[in-house]
Order: C-alpha cells, then structure tokens, then sequence
C-alpha cells in the first residue's frame, strides 16, 4: 500500500473504493490536527475541526483533480473552516447600545475640539442629530448660507488641526 | 489521534451509505417509473390503432414481394399517420429517457459494486 500515490488513491476513492479514504485520513490528520490546535482557543473543539475538514474534502473530491496535491488543498478547507469558526464566536454589540455608544463618542468628540466656539459647536451637535442646515437655520434665527460658511469655517479649523 | 481518525472514517462511511441507498433507490425508482408508464402508453397507442384498424395497413406484408416492395414505403407513411400525434412523441421521450437512465447506471455500477464491496470490508471486518 505504501507504493499507492495521493494521485492513486483519489483515483481509487472517485471509482468508489472507499476504503483508500483511510489512508489519506491517517496520512494527514496528525498535521491538521497540529495546525488547528494552534489556532483554537478551545482544545476541545480541535477534533470537530478536524472531522469537519476531512468531510468537506470528501465531499469534494469528486471534483477534486487528482493532478493537484492533496495537502494544500486540505490546508485551504483549514482554513476556511478555521474562518468559519472565528465568524461564528466574534463577538458582537446590540444595535441599540452601539448607536448610543457613538452618539455618545461624537459628543465627546465635539466638546474635545478647543479651537470651536460655542455657536459652531452648537451647529454640530444639531448636525449629528440629524437636523437639515434649514431646520438649524430656523433654530439660530440666521440665513441658511450663513449656517453652511460657519460650517465651512469650522471644519476648515478641525482639518488644520488633523 | 487513531481514535479521531476512526471518527472520522465511521462519518465518511455513514455519509456515503446514505448517499449510495439514496442514489440506487432513486435511479431504481425512477427506471421502474419510467418502463412502467412507457409500456402503458405503448398499450394505449396499440389500443387505439387496433380500433382504427391501423393494423391491417400491414396485411400487404402476406402478398408477393413485388406488391410488398411497390406498397411498403406509402403504407409505412400512412400508418405512421394514424399514430395518435401527442401520445407517439411522448412514448419517444420515454423511451429515449430509459435509455439514458439504463446508459448512466450502466456506466455506474462498477462504482457502486466497488462502494458495496467497501462498506462490507468495513462493516464486517
């Protein structure tokens, strides 16, 4: 059996001889297994991992070209399968409380700016709640032209600074 | 290691048990489905050319070969005529789908033989 090639054995396993499957699954599980295990943060879920590759290349090799080495082509399931599982535990925010969290860090951002006056940061925070340059031109009693220069000028003073 | 290994050669296993009953009962199934409604329409197509007496069109075939050979290309064409136009063309593609069914699992079947042989290795070692 040792004689038999990867080349060999995928032909094998595509004409139905199964069993040949084993010897691939034994030839390269103790390096996937390595491979996976320095990645994991959970040990214990490294066998699935690896069960999981080795069931997807199955599933695959009928299409599999046997010319091509087997090696790579398994190392790139790991991987996918490794991208699948760092996907599956990121960790993620509710919407609600991310909304809050960058209104919150915009605010902050705008009483950071010392260069600002009191009535150009005034228009900001009006800006970031969604106000139209009309409706903030109606709220501090000017020309919506007036209101878009003060814009410009402040922004111009935050570039300088950045 | 040998433990996981053996894991996952029982899961392929599984895997493709599943897959070969599935793959030979539907390829059974549907050559079965398929013979079955092809002989019914070739009943009723026979049935229905016996009413019309299409059949005796071929009564020339008992005459000498000279009257054979002068009638039979027109009394072909004509009872070719009188086979029922929708049920014909449907009995052609039955026909013509059971002989690519019988093509494909012909060409199959020394995969599934070598897949059977595999599963009784492994199930009965």
């Amino acid at each position: 059996m040792a004689e038999l090639s990867d080349k060999d054995i995928v032909k094998k396993i595509k004409n139905g001889e199964i069993n040949y499957y084993s010897y691939i699954v034994k030839k390269y599980t103790a390096s996937i297994y390595r491979y996976i295990e320095r990645k994991l943060f959970k040990k214990n879920e490294v066998d699935d991992l690896v069960q999981n590759v080795f069931i997807s290349f199955y599933k695959a090799i009928e299409k599999f070209n046997e010319e091509r080495w087997i090696k790579p082509y398994l190392f790139q399931i790991v991987q996918n399968e490794l991208k699948m599982y760092f996907r599956s535990y990121k960790k993620s925010l509710p919407l609600d409380e991310r909304i809050i969290g960058e209104e919150n860090q915009e605010e902050s951002n705008i009483e950071d700016f010392k260069l600002l006056n009191s009535q150009e940061k005034g228009i900001f925070k009006h800006i970031i709640e969604g106000y139209s340059y009309e409706e903030i031109a109606k709220i501090f009693k000017k020309p919506i032209n007036t209101i878009k220069s003060i814009v410009r000028r402040a922004r111009l003073k935050v570039k300088k600074i950045y | 290691m040998k433990k996981l290994e053996d894991k996952i050669i029982n899961k392929i296993y599984k895997i493709e048990v599943k897959k070969t009953i599935g793959q030979i009962i539907g390829e059974v199934l549907l050559i079965i489905i398929v013979t079955l409604s092809s002989v019914f329409i070739f009943s009723v197509i026979v049935e229905i050319l016996n009413e019309q007496t299409s059949f005796d069109l071929f009564d020339f075939l008992r005459d000498d070969f000279e009257t054979i050979r002068d009638n039979f290309l027109n009394n072909l064409l004509l009872f070719i005529r009188e086979l029922p136009s929708i049920l014909t063309p449907i009995l052609i593609g039955l026909l013509l789908l059971l002989i690519w069914l019988l093509f494909i699992s012909f060409k199959n079947s020394n995969k599934i033989k070598n897949k059977l042989v595999s599963f009784y290795k492994f199930w009965l070692k």
